[in-house]
């Protein structure tokens, strides 16, 4: 049986007993883990298949980002609708430091200026940057809802707006860093971190694949930091109002102006 | 265009009406609290008190209707000065984190924030200067309202409004706390109190503006609290 064959056909055996293992304990959760199971499946293969051509047609390469990007944004702006303008939120809060700091590492000859190499690059600190706004925005959005009489406390002792929600800011952008943090310091000990394992399965020396995978990693320290950052500035302004109010958020859904 | 005028020496409200969405809460309300008295503020459950409080200090901007502080209207005011000179105590005693000290500073100037002001201020709130050290998680339910209380008046306002302040306190404490609000008026304080405790009403407050179905009737507290045997309080 060929290598190709082999690695499908294993796979689909693992997540069948994953599926009869939750059916046996009565989780729930076997249609789950096969509807995940299968889009993955038809996602990358269509993934598989496109970026085939683009690395054939480069001048797609960009459009391609640009649909990262959006869906990246998309994603992230659902989880802050609360607040009017998510969207455009979410895509300032990807956007910007994902693709700067992909520029920055083509433009100084850090990875290669060919799509081979833009795609996965703006790829992982795209997701890197969604993932930096969904935590610091839904944090925000919790803290907006459960935090309405400490603001309004702090508003009443002669607080600007902004000033009132500086607490909740930090909160949110503390928060949303750990997860990368703890995986940067796990780094090689606990976890054998993606970009390395992809690129070692591919046939890459261990070397390479570990200075490559630093690289990513650091990268993606300030890419996420400027993500939560601008994510926490940008829900600032939606969120106060003229004569230093503060937009009260009643729930994850929606908001009111009183 | 001229809006309203007042002579009145503290806050003046005229024509105030508020709305949530459809609902309307305040109608048309008017009335005045002068510096140097006790307003209670009176009426059921969901009748607008917080409401009414809010917009005294703009936390919340009314649809129509004027608020005029020593005869200047407030929407022209800058409003984290009108905040500090009209002080708001709202339902939920909220502590900042860290001392009950770095409460009453909060956000003050730390050249102005003397020991004596802390000290006066807690007193007045009926606690004694022990507590100035004390972390503001580890207090009581009654204690945090008495903070509160404290570190509206480390801020010297010219106007006080309360917001259920004897909620979460017993019958001595309640006391206390009428006793300094009475003493503050007497200072020069204008004072406005939200409560549904009708006793505590009519033995702190000169005048009571009752609230029920978005208007306001204003009067002394016998009479209008002898027409209103019982007002439900707020949900528990």
């Amino acid at each position: 049986m060929s290598q190709p064959l082999t690695q499908i056909l294993v796979s689909a055996a693992f997540v069948l007993a994953a599926a009869w293992l939750a059916h046996r304990q009565r989780l729930g959760l076997s249609r789950s883990l096969l509807t995940a199971a299968g889009r993955a499946a038809v996602q990358l293969a269509v993934v598989g298949a496109l970026i085939a051509l683009v690395f054939r047609v480069p001048a797609l390469a960009i459009a391609f980002v640009a649909v990262m990007v959006l869906t990246a944004s998309l994603t992230a702006g659902s989880r802050i609708r609360a607040l009017p303008g998510a969207r455009r939120i979410a895509i300032g809060a990807i956007a910007l430091p994902a693709l700067g700091a992909t520029g920055v590492l083509l433009a100084v000859g850090a990875f290669a200026a060919t799509p081979r190499a833009m795609i996965p690059t703006a790829g992982i600190l795209i997701g890197g940057a969604m993932l930096a706004t969904t935590l610091t925005g839904r944090r925000l959005v919790e803290d907006l809802i459960a935090g309405v009489d400490e603001i309004e406390a702090r508003l009443a002792l002669g607080d600007r707006a902004r000033d009132a929600l500086v607490p909740l800011t930090r909160r949110a952008i503390a928060g949303a860093l750990v997860p990368l943090i703890d995986q940067t310091r796990s780094a090689g000990l606990v976890t054998l971190p993606g970009t390395f394992v992809g690129l070692v399965l591919g046939g890459a020396s261990p070397e390479t694949a570990a200075r490559i995978q630093l690289t990513v990693l650091l990268t993606l320290l300030l890419v996420q930091l400027l993500s939560a950052l601008l994510t926490a500035e940008l829900m600032t302004r939606a969120a106060t109002l003229p004569g230093e109010r503060v937009r009260v958020v009643t729930s994850p859904e929606g908001h009111r102006v009183r | 265009m001229t809006g309203p005028r007042s002579d009145v020496n503290g806050l003046a409200v005229r024509g105030l009406s508020v709305a949530h969405g459809e609902r309307t809460v305040l109608r048309d309300v008017s009335f005045d609290v002068p510096k140097g008295t006790v307003t209670a503020l009176v009426g059921p459950s969901g009748a607008g008190k917080s409401t009414l409080l809010r917009c005294l200090n703009r936390l919340l901007v009314p649809q129509a209707g004027t608020i005029l502080l020593d005869g200047e209207d407030t929407a022209a005011l800058e409003p984290c000065t009108l905040r500090r000179r009209v002080g708001l105590v709202g339902q939920t005693p909220v502590m900042l984190p860290g001392s009950v000290r770095e409460n009453l500073a909060y956000g003050l100037d730390t050249a102005t924030v003397t020991e004596p002001r802390l000290a006066q201020a807690l007193a007045d709130a009926g606690l004694d200067r022990t507590f100035l050290d004390r972390p503001s998680g580890e207090l009581s339910g009654g204690e945090r309202a008495r903070v509160a209380l404290a570190r509206a008046l480390t801020r010297e306002p010219e106007l006080l409004l309360l917001d259920e302040p004897t909620a979460a306190l017993d019958a001595a404490a309640s006391e206390h706390i009428g006793a300094t609000l009475r003493a503050l008026a007497r200072a020069g304080l204008g004072v406005m109190v939200a409560t549904h405790d009708l006793p505590f009403a009519a033995t702190v407050a000169e005048h009571v503006l009752m609230l029920r179905d978005g208007t306001a009737v204003v009067g002394a507290p016998a009479e209008l609290l002898a027409a209103s045997p019982s007002i439900p309080g707020p949900q528990a």
